[in-house]
């Protein structure tokens, strides 16, 4: 064993490069492919944002003009949806499922590899899109230009092919959320270490459980959806064509039916992160675990019930209206459980001030707002005034960036650590907090305002003496300020690369079993599959609790230090791995060919086909690493 | 910090009432000034019901948590806190409470979507309304010329991917008096929104909505269409004038002599069929 042992170190040293990245199927680096990825995508989700602001920032303003605008909002809202939150949350998941559930890797390691890389092509087939109007460098966009929800029958009308790139790039980003999401059920419920029970999982793994099984539900909607939105548009089908006799109130069901579930996805995994940061930094365990798990449940099945508080305005007629308006007033029950369990686990603890601790506070802070605005939106009658306004551009972002991008980042500082083993630095990592939360606060809650004062969402202009020209202003100046916070995030990764503040394995004196290992884990994770005896197992490897339930440490108890390695004793038999595997990687190349095809020239078709079937084959074939 | 939000809000609160009093009465839309029942009603819920409470709610919880996150922060030397792992009556207190709380919420929602739900009355003056990319039409079938024909009154259609430049159509109406209309698309989703008046309704193609409104006051309305429906969405606007019966009586009488197509600007009409 020793010896198997330090041929992997070595291999790990050596088993670098671009090669490397391209056909690793290690979750751990998936999950890093993952994250930087999806930053990339925040970053230009970011900038689309800053432009749309700077457009209303004062009243007939023509920085933009309304084609561009409309598809730089349209390609703003699915970026930072399909290309930023899930797959950030995928990072995650890949990152920390493993190591939380003690196993060493996921249970299709190259299916993981294939998801990343579907996400990839998915994301950039999609910004593909916007080289396809003309001269970009004139400004001619051919950007998708029918909102990140795609009403029907405007997006049948669509000219151009941005419609076509939006669909087919959601439908192949579908395919990815379907692969991981399988795959982290799978996982999680076959991976798990000795003893680890369902009831002892970390709350984060819950949530992923529960992510996936939405994900695994609800894409399936959505793909169905597409496709009859491309029949139309491309054979001539009539299912949402109402000179034929289709339904457009259709697609709608369709879409919230997924998209509902859809923000439950997007909200889920930082609420499992949040339940992660603060038991570690309040030191205590998290309060009434089994009431946050039932309401995270609660949430998901609840989520299925309530598509239509999207449609209010559409006529569906007294009986659904009140019905839809009754379900969702139901969710904020399950949702305001977890909020009070997050105060009663920092109530009585002692709670270290550190920027993963600022982040998951803000988070709460933020998430109360975008309850309340949500049952606020309930509320049917008064929402007839709120639909479709600035009022619910409020809501969605104080839940989408207060809450899950505050939880991502909580999660990015809380674990930076453990997979670059150095730590973020503390200061910049505060500066960023406050003037993201300040920045945060100053764009998006004017927008409240806003939508009381009558501006509907969605226009790329406004006259002078509406009442709406201070309120904007403001908005700007306050996106601007996120912006600047996010260069202040960008300066601390690199700085802290640099400095090389060791973290060693347990930085912030964790709880969960992924402090037990070294930073950056081993790529085999844990040198003995752990068995685990408690919730919170690795915190009670390090403490044990006196009669008056106060803990007191164990002699001896804590991490491994990598330097144990070279003398650990194993039962002779090495480590075995999965190895690299660049089919994978050639599989997912040929969705987007396809696509490609499907819009331009049905001959590039079998080439995608090609690919994908070779992929496929390379893949099945491949001689198992032992 | 988070009390200087709650401060921000006040502030912002205090803004809004600023905010109406600064604008442009023709362009004025803040659902904080409604001028019609509908609005009216719909503001009223809004505050009574669900922003008072909130805002109730919202500062308690901000509160807490600063108090908690102040009050518990770790000291020097300070021992390990002790790991309480939940209390069952705090659970069901806190699940319980906010879901009576929450059920009192039905009784606004659905009595509010009755009512507003309701047939129109009898005696409502009837108005079609047919939304078109990017303006609006609108025809009353009980108002006919000696032929028989409704008086309509034509938006300025704009072109799609040029920017429009007619006035928006305006929708006449008697101040006090019920106004049933119902809505027909001719191409994609728009959604009929006079904020000062009433909340909105969208106008779908291939199907009827319909709803029920009024004015209170004597003035002009601005209204706007509310789903996003393509290039020129910001400019697909509406007026509503609100005018004394007589006025009222005397402006239908005047277009009405000119045969049944009043037009508010130039243009080629939206595609609507003449009468019954
Ligand atoms: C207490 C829980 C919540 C309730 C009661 C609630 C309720 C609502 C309602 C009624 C609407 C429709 C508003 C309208 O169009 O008039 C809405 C919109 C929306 N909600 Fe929530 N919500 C809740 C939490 C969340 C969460 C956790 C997320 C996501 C992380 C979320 C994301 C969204 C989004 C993205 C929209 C707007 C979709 C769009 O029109 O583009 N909401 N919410
Ligand atoms: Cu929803
Ligand atoms: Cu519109």
């Amino acid at each position: 064993m020793v010896g198997a042992l330090r041929r992997l170190r070595q291999e790990g040293e050596s088993y670098q490069g671009v090669w490397s990245w391209l056909t690793t199927v290690d979750h751990k680096r998936i999950g890093i492919m993952y994250g930087v990825t999806a930053f990339l995508f925040f970053l230009m989700g970011g900038i689309e944002a800053l432009l749309l602001r700077i457009q209303l920032s004062s009243p007939n303003n023509a920085v933009l003009d309304p084609d561009q605008y409309n598809r730089i909002f349209t390609m703003h809202g699915t970026t930072m949806i399909f290309l930023v939150v899930m797959p950030l949350s995928a990072a995650f998941f890949n990152l920390l499922i493993p190591l939380m559930i003690g196993a060493r890797d996921v249970a299709f390691p190259r299916l993981n590899a294939f998801s990343f890389w579907v996400f990839l092509g998915g994301g950039l087939f999609m910004n593909a899109s916007f080289f396809t109007g003309g001269n970009i460098l004139k400004g001619e966009l051919g950007a998708p230009d029918a909102g990140w929800f795609g009403y029907a029958p405007l997006s049948l009308q669509s000219a151009g092919t941005g419609i076509d790139f939006w669909a087919f790039g959601l439908l192949i980003l579908g395919v990815a959320s379907m692969a991981s999401g399988f795959n982290f059920i799978v996982t999680i419920f076959n991976m798990r270490a000795p003893g680890m029970t369902l009831l002892r999982m970390p709350l984060f793994v819950w949530m992923t459980l529960v992510t996936s099984f939405l994900i695994i539900f609800a894409m399936p909607i959505i793909t169905v959806a597409l496709f009859q939105l491309l029949f139309d548009r491309l054979y001539g089908a009539n299912f949402f064509n109402f000179e034929a006799g289709g339904q457009p109130l259709l697609w709608q069901h369709m879409f919230w039916l997924f998209g509902h579930p859809e923000v439950y996805i997007l909200i889920l995994p930082a609420m499992g992160i949040v339940s992660e940061v603060l038991p570690t930094f309040s030191r205590k365990p998290l309060f009434g675990y089994p009431f946050v798990v039932i309401s995270g449940l609660a949430i998901a099945f609840m989520s299925w019930g309530v598509w239509a508080h999207h449609m209010y305005t559409t006529g569906l007629g007294p009986i659904a209206n009140s019905a839809f308006g009754v379900s969702t007033i139901l969710i904020a029950v399950p949702t305001g459980i977890k909020i009070f369990n997050w105060l009663a686990t920092l109530w009585g603890g002692a709670i270290s001030l550190k920027t993963p601790l600022f982040f998951a506070v803000g988070f709460i802070s933020m998430f109360v707002i975008g309850g309340l605005t949500g049952v606020i939106h309930s509320i049917v009658p008064s929402d007839y005034q709120q639909q479709d306004t600035y009022f619910v551009v409020a809501h969605l972002h104080q839940v989408l960036l207060g809450g899950a991008m505050f939880g991502l980042f909580a999660g990015i500082y809380y674990w930076f650590p453990k997979f670059t083993g150095r730590l973020l630095h503390e200061g910049w990592g505060q500066l960023h907090f406050w003037l993201m939360f300040i920045g945060f606060n100053i764009t998006f809650q004017p927008m409240m305002i806003l939508g009381l004062l009558g501006m509907p969402r969605r226009i790329y202009s406004y006259p002078e003496g509406a009442g709406w020209e201070w309120w904007n202003a403001v908005a700007t100046v306050g996106a601007l300020l996120i912006g600047v916070s996010i260069l202040v995030f960008m300066f601390n990764v690199v700085l802290s690369l640099r400095r090389n503040d060791q973290a060693g394995p347990d930085p912030w004196d964790g709880r969960t079993l992924e402090w037990a290992i070294p930073s950056p884990p081993p790529a085999y994770n844990f040198r003995e599959i752990p068995t685990v005896r408690a919730r919170d197992d690795f915190w009670h490897q390090k403490y044990e609790e006196d009669e008056t339930g106060r803990p007191v440490p164990i002699v001896g108890g804590g991490a491994q230090e990598p330097e144990e390695e070279e003398h650990a004793e194993g039962e002779g038999h090495g480590i075995h791995m999965p190895s690299p595997s660049f089919f994978p990687l050639i599989a997912a190349i040929g969705l987007p060919i396809i696509a490609t095809g499907l819009i331009y020239d049905a001959a590039i078709v079998a080439v995608g086909v090609a690919v994908l079937v070779v992929g496929i084959y390379g893949w099945a074939l491949e001689p198992a690493s032992e | 910090m988070r009390r200087l939000v709650s401060v921000a809000l006040l502030i912002a609160l205090v803004g809004l009432l600023i905010g109406c009093a600064g604008a442009d009465p023709d362009l004025d839309q803040n659902t904080f000034a409604p001028e019609g029942d509908v609005a009216r009603m719909q503001r009223d819920i809004l505050i009574v019901w669900v922003l008072g409470p909130a805002a109730v709610i919202f500062v308690v919880m901000q509160a807490l948590l600063i108090y908690a996150v102040i009050r518990f922060r770790r000291k020097k030397g300070q021992e390990l806190p002790r790991q309480v792992h939940g209390n069952n009556r705090l659970e069901y207190a806190w699940t319980i409470a906010p879901a009576i709380l929450l059920l009192m919420l039905i009784v606004p929602t659905v009595a509010g979507v009755i009512e507003l739900g309701r047939d129109a009355a009898d005696d409502a003056l009837r108005v079609r309304v047919v939304g078109q990319q990017f303006s609006w039409t609108f025809q009353y079938p009980d108002l006919t010329d000696a032929e028989g024909k409704p008086l309509t009154v034509f938006g300025l259609p704009g072109e799609v991917g040029k920017p429009s430049t007619g006035r928006p159509a305006e929708l006449h109406i008697p101040v006090d008096r019920e106004i049933g209309v119902t809505l027909e698309s001719v191409d994609v989703i728009h959604s009929f929104w006079v904020p000062k008046l009433a909340g909105k309704l969208d106008v779908v193609p291939g199907r009827t909505n319909s709803m029920w409104f009024n004015a209170t006051k004597i003035g002009s309305y601005s209204g706007q269409c509310a789903e996003f429906c393509g290039f020129q969405h910001a400019d697909m606007r509406l007026i509503v004038v609100a005018e004394s019966e007589e006025d009222f009586e005397a402006w239908v009488a005047d277009q009405l002599e000119g045969g049944g197509a009043a037009r508010s600007g130039a243009g080629e009409p939206a595609l609507v069929s003449y009468g019954e």
